[in-house]
């Protein structure tokens, strides 16, 4: 990684760490809806997956 | 959020919990830039009458369950977030519980354990999630190092401390 982009990524991170815990909080939870839904589609692959030809 | 807090609020104010606080990756998040959690640890203290059946939160589950809440393993779904609540399970918890600091989230008060007693019991608990979340504090530098160094030294932390700073950080680190 450079260290322009490096630098960037902290400075994001810094700005995200700056955020009100309400706004965090909303970000929490898009990331947990993200999670869940990524969890869930790669079960549905794991099941295709197993099923029987 | 505001409405999982909104009824543990109600569950402190009818008395099924006392004092409580959010910990783990939610409660670190006060503190650091939001990651990736799919539950909330609220750590409480029981009323007398139920820390007098060995620590049971049976009272919890039951006033819960009671108004439609689902129970999923550990957690108890409260608004759209799985719930696991937290006894303390030692003097730096509980420490961690009566310390906590008071905030709010969209207009509804809750509490948040600070981040050197946040980083005390990721220590503590010492999973690899755990060393990556005290490594995010100090490199946000949201940790006041007497505080921590105190909080150490009276939980019989200072060993472990030493030994992750020998594997994580550069020796002339200050924390």
């Amino acid at each position: 990684m450079s260290n322009s982009s490096r630098t960037d990524k902290q400075d994001r991170r810094k700005q995200l760490a700056s955020l009100s815990f309400s706004e965090k909080v909303k970000i929490l939870e898009k990331l947990r809806d993200r999670s869940k839904k990524i969890a869930a589609s790669r079960s549905k692959a794991a099941r295709a997956l197993d099923k029987p030809q | 959020m505001k409405a999982t807090l909104e009824i543990i609020n109600q569950m402190q104010t009818d008395g099924i919990i006392g004092k409580y606080a959010i910990g783990g990756a939610v409660g670190a998040t006060f503190y650091l830039e939001p990651a990736a959690t799919l539950d909330v640890d609220i750590f409480v203290t029981l009323p007398e009458a139920s820390r007098s059946k060995l620590l049971s939160l049976a009272p919890i589950y039951d006033y819960l369950k009671a108004r439609g809440f689902k129970v999923e393993k550990e957690h108890i779904v409260i608004g759209d977030w799985p719930v696991q609540f937290l006894p303390p399970g030692n003097d730096l918890e509980r420490e961690a519980l009566a310390e906590a600091v008071e905030t709010e989230v969209e207009g509804v008060k809750t509490w948040v354990m600070t981040a050197e007693h946040l980083l005390a019991i990721a220590l503590s608990t010492a999973r690899p999630k755990d060393h990556a979340r005290i490594l995010q504090f100090l490199e946000q530098k949201v940790v006041n190092a007497d505080r921590l160094n105190d909080i150490l030294m009276r939980h019989g932390l200072v060993l472990k401390w030493s030994r992750f700073q020998d594997r994580y950080l550069d020796k002339d680190t200050d924390e």
